[in-house]
């Protein structure tokens, strides 16, 4: 238990790694982007997790409960949100390829190629 | 380079990196037992320096507002190369009306979805309203609300039909909204310093604790970084599916 | 906590190798939504409530939206070669 986030976050990446190398559809090698930054989501959650404490709101709280680390919550949820925009960058640079090239296999693509 | 080769480059890669990443994982802190004081010092002292309660929103508009304005600028880029990208084959003029749907075959959108979908989009955007406006008493905050309201409006789009969708959701008015978004961040960070403040320095009152109205520029900047999360997010969705509409004239460049 | 834990980041694992061995990109955008539902559990199990808000809606609506659109005008878009 010790390890199993930090082996989960890298198990992800490694899997997001050979999704994107073995890829042969540029739409699917963009999914497996997706997996690669949720790797880093959780590595950065299990990072500040700690044993018995609440979610880092006080509303109906007193102050001095122990609560888990908010400054890395604080990271992760920009970082999604800014990595849904990435994304969709990413596929209308795919659509731009498909258009002038006419396939999306990364393997048909290779640069100086007519 | 051939698949195969690459592959094997790739699998001698990996078991040269792997005794350092096993190194890693095995010095990490223990699970469970985060050792750094930084996030304790915060959660201790926020709820009386700047009298709010959802700590990650402190954080994100206060203590780290700079790391937001970055991102949401980044935001900002990204919706704005999208656009430019697919806007750029069609022309600007046409970005205010439908296209056709070329030969592919249109289905009838049934009653029962129709109704389901008017019944639930204003209890979304209500949702998502809410959860901007309690940014920071509550989990929530811009970022959430924005893609809640965003996703809530392809309901429109599935309810009725295409050419009602692109009439209630004016191309300008979320382009006009996502720039008001950064704008609004920018003139937080230098609005104080018309007074003499730091750049981005919370010099609003700050108001009761638990009442709606409290953390001062928090609720400023929050605002401006959901209008530009939810503008943005809508301005992709129309383009990305203006997109599956065929091109009206065999399409240019 | 651990026995809810343990099980979630297994489940995770398993909904990220789902999405890779997804080849067909059709399937690919339906398994990225399970990939979201599972994560934003997990957030949730690790106290995170504000950054699973996030996860749900991005996760789960818009980015399989996309991937969606993106598919049907690749196939309806024919370039002129």
């Amino acid at each position: 238990m010790n390890y199993l986030p930090w082996v989960t976050a890298a198990w992800l990446f490694a899997v997001g790694i050979y999704g994107v190398m073995t890829s042969r559809h540029y739409v699917h090698l963009i999914g497996c982007l997706t997996v690669m930054q949720s790797a880093t989501y959780i590595a950065l959650l299990s990072v500040g997790y700690r044993f018995g404490s609440v979610a880092p709101i006080f509303y109906a709280r007193s102050d001095s409960t122990p609560a888990v680390d908010p400054v890395l919550q604080a990271m992760v949820l920009t970082d999604i949100v800014v990595g849904a925009t990435v994304t969709a960058l990413l596929l209308a640079l795919t659509l731009q390829v498909h258009k002038k090239r006419g396939t999306v296999n990364p393997e048909r693509l290779r640069p100086l190629r007519p | 380079m051939t698949r195969r080769m690459r592959l094997v480059l790739a699998a001698l890669c990996a078991l040269m990196i792997a005794p350092a990443v096993v190194a890693v994982i095995g010095r990490m802190p223990a699970f469970g037992h985060h050792p750094l004081p930084y996030g304790d010092a915060i959660n201790r002292t926020t709820v009386a320096q700047r009298h709010v309660t959802n700590m990650v929103s402190a954080v994100n508009f206060d203590y780290r507002a700079f790391d937001t304005l970055g991102e949401e600028l980044m935001l900002v880029a990204a919706v704005t190369g999208t656009l430019v990208l697919l806007r750029g084959r069609r022309g600007e003029s046409l970005s205010d009306r439908a296209a056709q749907a070329g030969e592919r075959p249109v289905c009838e959108r049934s009653e029962a979805v129709t109704l389901a979908c008017r019944l639930f989009f204003p209890i979304i955007v209500t949702f998502g309203i809410y959860v901007i406006m309690h940014a920071q008493l509550t989990p929530g905050g811009g970022f959430q609300g924005g893609a809640i309201i965003a996703s809530g409006t392809l309901l429109l789009y599935l309810g009725e039909s295409y050419r009602l969708w692109r009439r209630l959701v004016h191309s300008l008015l979320f382009d006009m909204m996502e720039a008001t978004g950064a704008i609004v961040l920018v003139l937080c960070g230098l609005g104080p310093m018309l007074r003499g403040a730091a750049f981005l320095e919370n010099v609003l009152p700050l108001g009761q604790t638990g009442a709606l109205i409290c953390g001062g520029i928090i609720l400023v900047e929050n605002a401006g970084v959901a209008l530009a999360v939810t503008a943005g997010f809508i301005l992709l969705l129309v383009e990305f599916l203006e997109e599956t509409r065929a091109t009206r004239d065999g399409g240019g460049s | 906590m651990i026995a809810l834990l343990v099980p979630m980041f297994l489940l995770v694992a398993a909904t990220g190798a789902g999405v890779v061995l997804a080849r067909e990109p059709r399937r690919q955008a339906l398994a990225i939504a399970v990939n979201g539902v599972a994560l934003s559990l997990l957030f949730v199990a690790l106290r995170a409530p504000d950054v699973a808000y996030s996860e749900i809606a991005v996760g789960t609506a818009l980015v399989p939206l996309m991937f969606l659109s993106v598919l049907v005008s690749l196939k309806t878009d024919r370039p002129k070669s």
